[in-house]
């Protein structure tokens, strides 16, 4: 067997454990921007919803993605994918299956986050069957599986819009049908902080993610030829540490204070951007991609909580704000040299040809998450009477009414089971 | 007045009725909250099964906003009780004094003190003994926590009693202080902190969130800042008023302040009299802290940005003048 097709397998399994071990970040991200009584909760539904989304990527996802005799909207073989060598793949075609499925987790964990610390747990399990079935595959068979916005040559190295928009755009339509937080909101439109219950959880899961994204982003090279997955993952790098500057500036210029949370969504954001475009810029368009997403996410947190979307974990600015974004960005600065895929952007003499396939790309891609999904999710409000838990249990917390358990017990029991567990 | 009330519940409608006629009189309201806190002492002694002795001497004070004549329409309680003779019998009696005034200040409309600085405390009602010694004993260990006990002291004035208690007690601060100028650095290091009201830009910096969002925190970013550095100042030059507007009057008769206190001084009435104007009658102790921006003219906001900006200005002026000794 050809040494680069094994390295390439090793290579791009090694992303795959990466990207699988950035759920490990959205739990420490999660459960640390939300209260003690729903951790437990937010970390045991993350693994749940990994390993039910795995099933439906085997059963569906991976075939309309990638199958072929694909219609307008999907593939239509290698359902329940037997791991089968397939045509003209440079790697193992298991190590690309996983690498994928480990895609699709990320993308319904991102959609979500969305729901968090108020949904029912059935909301959870039938959302990310149909999210990971029909949601998901479609956009991304458009763009990575040959479908027609691939055919634009639309840009989208490694997810911005593919993973990180849709899921976005499903949190989105979850924010929007489950309404805010008790608490969130006063009478008068004002909002209130609920303070997520412990920082350094939330930067650890930013860090976590920030070393996964090496995996997503340079992992997405799917080859080792050329060591070129080195320079993808230096700009992957450059933009996270510019978004994380420029969000704690723009937080100490307008709030007069270094907020910690805005400059954690700062490197995420970062990330996110540079996710469309870590291989098709210079290394200071990454700075500039990583340092404007820093900004963006910053006012995007003001934009939905001024219109009274309650978005606990920042998913839609983060996600979906810096998806836009960085799926744009690439319409200004993919160079000549680097464009493997579409053309170079405005500023290299491309003119507005990419810059329009990639608006053209996010505002389809993005209506069609957020439309089928609010779709999903408003039949699911219908037939589960209600997509929330009852008040008492949002009160009482998650891991109590949905699971019968603390995640912190100490904190919570009553007194003599406390002196009994600790 | 005083003897017409036989409770609280109809001192407190007294209040109420009366309090609007002080609309933008910061002197005039004072005195009347002087008044009924004296109206309350005479009722919580009325109330009270045991007798004081005609023997017993005392000085029931107050600190906090009402010390230096500076409460608003709302405002909780700071006070505190020295009494003589320091024996068993007074010291119970003083003790359940302070719990009635405690409980009858509140139940008038001022609310308790989160800090506990109420007669009914034990480390704010003693013997004129032990107060003498507690003193001693805050400026020996000038940790944070005493340090702040001092501050808080030194605004005290005595509602009803014996004025000299205090005085005699203030003296003592001041000795130390002229044997030991460090004092005066710990009263600075420890009241440095100011809330940040104007961003790099010039900006005025509001409360980002909960039912006060977009509103100015007028007592930790304004009247906090001159508030301590104008005791400060006061300790340092032996003053005995407590309000900060007296204070800056006499600092400013003497010549290395009569250029500070000049500027500053009217910077603090314009806050007094904010305060009062946007008050609403719905509002609770907590929102008489809060300044709405909406409702203020461009030229009212320049005037409050110059405000904050100049309260950092008088702490840095007062750091020169203790540190350095420059003044």
């Amino acid at each position: 067997m050809e040494a680069t097709f094994l390295m390439n397998s090793l290579w791009v399994m090694l992303g795959a454990i990466l990207v699988i071990f950035m759920l490990g970040g959205f739990i420490m991200l999660e459960a640390g921007s939300t209260r003690m009584k729903n951790a437990g909760h937010i970390a045991g539904k993350t693994i749940f919803t990994f390993g039910l989304s795995s099933l439906v990527f085997w059963a569906v996802g991976f075939g309309f993605i990638f199958g072929s005799n694909a219609n307008f909207l999907v593939g239509l073989t290698n359902f329940f994918y037997s791991g089968a060598e397939l045509d003209g793949m440079g790697l193992s075609s298991s190590v690309f299956f996983v690498f994928q499925m480990a895609f699709a987790g990320i993308a319904i964990t991102i959609a979500l986050g969305g729901f968090a610390e108020r949904a029912k747990l059935s909301v959870y399990l039938i959302f990310t069957v149909l999210f990971s079935a029909i949601v998901y595959p479609v956009v991304a068979h458009w763009i990575w599986g040959g479908g027609w916005l691939a055919e634009h040559g639309k840009q989208d190295f490694a997810g911005s819009t593919v993973v990180h928009l849709t899921g976005a755009m499903a949190a989105l339509a979850a924010t929007i049908l489950l309404k805010p937080r008790i608490g969130k909101f006063n009478k008068d439109g004002s909002a209130n902080n609920i303070y997520g219950h412990n920082q350094v959880y939330t930067a650890l899961g930013v860090l976590i993610l920030w070393v996964g994204w090496f995996g997503f982003n340079a992992g997405s090279t799917l080859t080792v030829e050329d060591g070129f997955f080195g320079f993808v993952a230096l700009n992957t790098n450059l933009a996270a540490g510019a978004g994380a500057v420029a969000a704690l500036i723009i937080s100490w210029v307008v709030m007069g204070r270094s907020d910690v949370p805005t400059m954690l969504n700062g490197a995420l954001a970062g990330l996110v951007a540079i996710t469309a475009s870590c291989a098709f810029v210079d290394t200071w368009a990454a700075v500039v991609i990583g340092f404007v997403a820093g900004i963006l996410v910053f006012y995007s947190v003001r934009f939905f909580e001024k219109r009274r979307i309650d978005d606990p974990i920042f998913a839609l600015s983060v996600h979906g704000a810096a998806g836009v974004w960085g799926t744009i960005s690439t319409g200004f600065f993919a160079t000549p040299e680097l464009a493997a895929v579409g053309k170079p952007g405005l500023f290299y003499g491309g003119g507005f040809e990419q810059l329009g396939v990639q608006f053209l790309g996010v505002a389809v891609s993005g209506l069609y998450a957020f439309a089928v999904s609010f779709i999903i999710l408003a039949a699911a409000k219908k037939v589960l009477g209600g997509l929330r838990v009852s008040e008492e249990e949002e009160i009482m917390g998650l891991d109590l009414s949905e699971h019968g358990s603390y995640g912190y017990p100490e904190v919570f029991m009553a007194e003599e089971n406390k002196r009994l567990s600790s | 007045m005083e003897s017409s009330f036989n409770s609280y519940q109809s001192l407190k409608k007294w209040k109420e009725e009366q309090i609007i006629k002080y609309p933008n009189d910061t002197n005039a309201l004072n005195e009347f909250h002087d008044v009924t806190m004296k109206a309350v002492f005479t009722i919580a002694s009325e109330q009270l099964k045991i007798e004081r002795s005609p023997s017993w001497r005392f000085a029931w004070f107050t600190m906090g906003s009402s010390g230096r004549k500076e409460q608003g329409f709302l405002s909780d309680q700071d006070h505190g009780l020295i009494f003589e003779p320091g024996d068993e019998e007074a010291e119970a009696y003083f003790l359940q004094l302070g719990e009635e005034i405690s409980r009858g200040l509140h139940e008038a409309g001022y609310p308790y003190c989160e800090g506990k600085v109420i007669s009914s405390n034990p480390l704010w009602c003693k013997p004129l003994s032990k107060w003498k010694r507690q003193i001693q004993a805050w400026m020996k260990e000038e940790s944070l926590e005493t340090i702040r006990n001092l501050h808080i002291f030194y605004d005290s004035r005595v509602l009803v009693g014996k004025e000299v208690y205090i005085a005699e007690l203030k003296s003592c601060i001041h000795q130390n202080i002229q044997k030991c100028p460090h004092l005066l650095t710990r009263m600075l290091e420890t009241s440095m902190h100011i809330k940040k009201s104007v961003g790099p830009f010039g900006q005025l910096l509001t409360e980002e969130k909960g039912e006060h969002q977009g509103e100015l925190d007028l007592k930790n970013a304004a009247f906090i800042p001159y508030v301590n550095a104008v005791r400060i100042l006061a300790a340092k030059e032996g003053l005995s008023e407590t309000s900060t507007i007296d204070r800056m009057g006499k600092l400013k008769k003497m010549k290395c302040y009569e250029e500070e206190m000049g500027k500053y001084k009217s910077n603090f009435a314009a806050l007094l009299k904010w305060r009062l104007q946007s008050y609403r009658q719905s509002d609770t102790y907590d929102d008489t802290h809060y300044l709405q921006l909406k409702s203020l003219l461009e030229s009212e906001r320049n005037e409050l940005k110059k405000i904050l900006k100049d309260g950092k200005k008088l702490q840095r002026f007062v750091i020169r003048a203790i540190e350095k000794g420059e003044v």
